[in-house]
């Protein structure tokens, strides 16, 4: 632990009165350390407090625990003990909606968890739990104060229980704005949404030093678990934030989305966009030509109000897009496949990504709306060995299994079994629509002729041409929105420009939709 | 310290669209290559200078194979 965040006790003198003594403490532990702001500061780093203020609606935050401390006594202890024991907690509001949250304060014993520092966080959560509120965690900390022995692994372990028991009743947000690491990490890693700010925050199990004495190997914590691993290659980050200001913006961002807890709507914001909108030329931003890739994202913005998409886990499986947006108002959950990575197809990590979204869409009520253009499962050796059995499964359990509204439409194509991964009518789509000239098959042309017709091309005088004819005659057949039509794979064909007047109608008269599902324990997820 | 732009899978490569010596920015398309019947953009990883393109038109390549270094 650093020497730097003690600060020495002043005496006071013993004729002060209780009231006249707590007053003094109470100010001393708001004025901080002024030598640890400082270092904090020289980070490019804002203080626990600081980031509660720019947070939180001016004046909310009401805080508690303020003067909790360790009881540990040994390895010195006793005398370098502080107030708050490293981490500031309370209730706030922000946007008017209360919120409980806890910041991680590396001014004070830097930040590292000790017990009453990990019984606070649990105490926490708990809290926003039976109140029915969101919690947010900022995370800037040494890691587990070793001093405290079992103690305090004891207590991060309630902290890890209470993330659980709260998943799914109310919305848990994370903030990692510094280091986050060891078995610390897993806190963030159960709430539904982490937030890394670049340059500042790390997360791994396993530091350097371990590593390099069990592997032998150099790695710095930065490559080892800085923002760009866990934003491009393990999935951690959904948000990835150039500072403290943007982050504790985007928290706030984030939130809008999102209602106090899974028995609520989530709330609506009114942006003046006509919900009826048509939108003129979004047919140009999708290629004809079923060869050409294109920026989902941007058909996703054309259609959503003012055209404010909060996109996350962004630069992770970007064959496959998530995120937050409006339309009329009311916040919406996309799950759509972006024919600019891997052509769009399904992967082990892309539906990894969206199931885990699916799942929290549905626990807090927020509709979902599916973009279809996905030739496929990506194929090879490589996804087969990941497990692309195991996870492609979560998909479709996670569409079955969600009874918000479901609304699908199809771009341009579907294939085989990863259309039902993409929310067909059987798996629970309460709409499923088409946009004109879709292709939707159990597989491509090429390969389905060859097994339907192999003995009549192998026969053929010309089987190259035989083959091209067959394809044709394929073509016919399965392109264009006719067949889906007629076997009531889809409700209707409608016209791309009037997607948004359709979408957002439907959505009011599906709002009242209930569904129940037989009463059991739980599922058991495909995991 | 130089960049590699990788295959994100196995197919063919159709275009190349940024030379030696171009400038590029952070996902910007490098070479365009062709696989699952559709045109797959392979993006720059990072912006600089591209240093060398180490494919030509219509070669086939394998997944994660070097097909450009960007410094």
């Amino acid at each position: 632990m650093a020497d730097e965040t003690t600060t020495p006790k002043q005496e006071t003198p013993d004729t002060q009165s209780p009231d006249e003594k707590l007053a003094e403490l109470e100010a001393r532990v708001l004025e901080g350390d002024a030598r640890a702001i400082d270092k904090q500061h020289g980070e490019g780093k804002l203080t626990a407090r600081e980031r509660i203020d720019k947070l939180v609606d001016p004046g909310s935050f009401t805080e508690e625990f303020m003067l909790a401390e360790t009881q540990c006594t040994d390895f010195g202890m006793a005398e370098r003990r502080q107030p708050t024991d490293g981490v500031v907690c309370g209730f706030a509001r922000i946007d008017g909606r209360p919120v409980y949250l806890f910041a991680q304060d590396r001014t004070v014993l830097a930040g590292a968890v000790g017990s009453a520092h990990a019984e606070k966080i649990a105490n926490g959560i708990r809290t926003a739990r039976s109140l029915g509120m969101p919690c947010i965690g900022l995370y800037d900390s040494v890691g587990a104060r070793i001093q405290e022995g079992l103690s305090v692994t004891s207590a991060i372990g309630e902290i890890f229980f209470e993330n659980s028991i709260a998943s799914g009743a109310v919305p848990q947000i994370s903030a990692v704005m510094g280091p986050c690491i060891g078995v610390a990490s897993y806190s963030p890693a159960l709430t539904d949404f982490v937030l890394m700010v670049r340059g500042t925050s790390q997360m791994f199990i396993t530091g350097p030093p371990v590593i390099k004495e069990v592997l032998g190997e150099e790695v710095t914590m930065e490559e080892l678990g800085g923002v760009r691993i866990h934003s491009e290659v393990s999935g951690v980050a959904d948000v990835v934030s150039a500072d403290d200001e943007a982050c504790l913006t985007q928290i706030r961002e984030l939130l809008g989305f999102l209602p106090a807890n899974c028995n609520e709507p989530p709330p609506r914001k009114e942006s003046g966009d006509d919900p009826e909108r048509r939108l003129d030329g979004i047919e140009k931003l999708v290629p004809d030509d079923k060869r050409k890739p294109y920026d989902i994202v941007k058909v996703i913005k054309a259609m959503v109000d003012g055209g404010e998409f909060l996109e996350l886990k962004r630069r992770f499986a970007r064959n496959l897009v998530i995120g937050f947006g409006r339309l009329d108002g009311y916040p919406v959950g996309f799950v759509a496949n972006q024919p600019m990575f891997l052509a769009g197809s399904l992967d082990v990590d892309a539906s990894d990504k969206a199931s885990r979204f699916i799942r929290f869409c549905d626990a807090f009520n927020i509709p979902i709306v599916t973009l279809m253009d996905v030739p496929g499962f990506f194929p090879g050796r490589q996804q087969e060995e990941q497990g692309i059995i195991r996870h492609g499964a979560k998909m479709l359990y996670a569409y079955a299994e969600a009874t918000v509204p479901k609304i699908t439409i199809v771009l341009r194509k579907g294939y085989g079994g990863a259309k039902q991964a993409m929310c067909t009518r059987e798996m629970g789509a309460d709409q499923l629509w088409l946009w004109p000239g879709v292709e939707l098959a159990v597989m491509g042309g090429g390969g389905a002729v060859n097994v339907l017709y192999r003995r009549e091309i192998a026969a053929s005088d010309d089987p190259e041409r035989t083959r091209r004819a067959k394809m044709a005659e394929f073509a016919e057949r399965f392109n264009g929105p006719f067949e889906a039509l007629s076997k009531q794979f889809s409700q209707a064909a409608i016209q791309p420009a009037d997607t948004r007047a359709r979408l957002t109608r439907t959505l009011a008269l599906l709002r009242e939709k209930k569904e129940t599902r037989p009463a059991k324990k739980h599922g058991v997820m495909p995991v | 310290m130089a960049t590699s732009v990788t295959a994100p899978m196995v197919g063919k490569i159709l275009k190349i669209e940024a030379d030696t010596g171009a400038t590029v920015e952070e996902d910007d398309v490098i070479i365009v290559m062709e696989a699952m019947k559709m045109e797959i953009p392979v993006v720059a990883p990072a912006g600089g200078t591209v240093k060398t393109i180490k494919v030509e038109v219509g070669q086939s390549v394998e997944a994660g194979e070097e097909l450009a270094e960007i410094e």
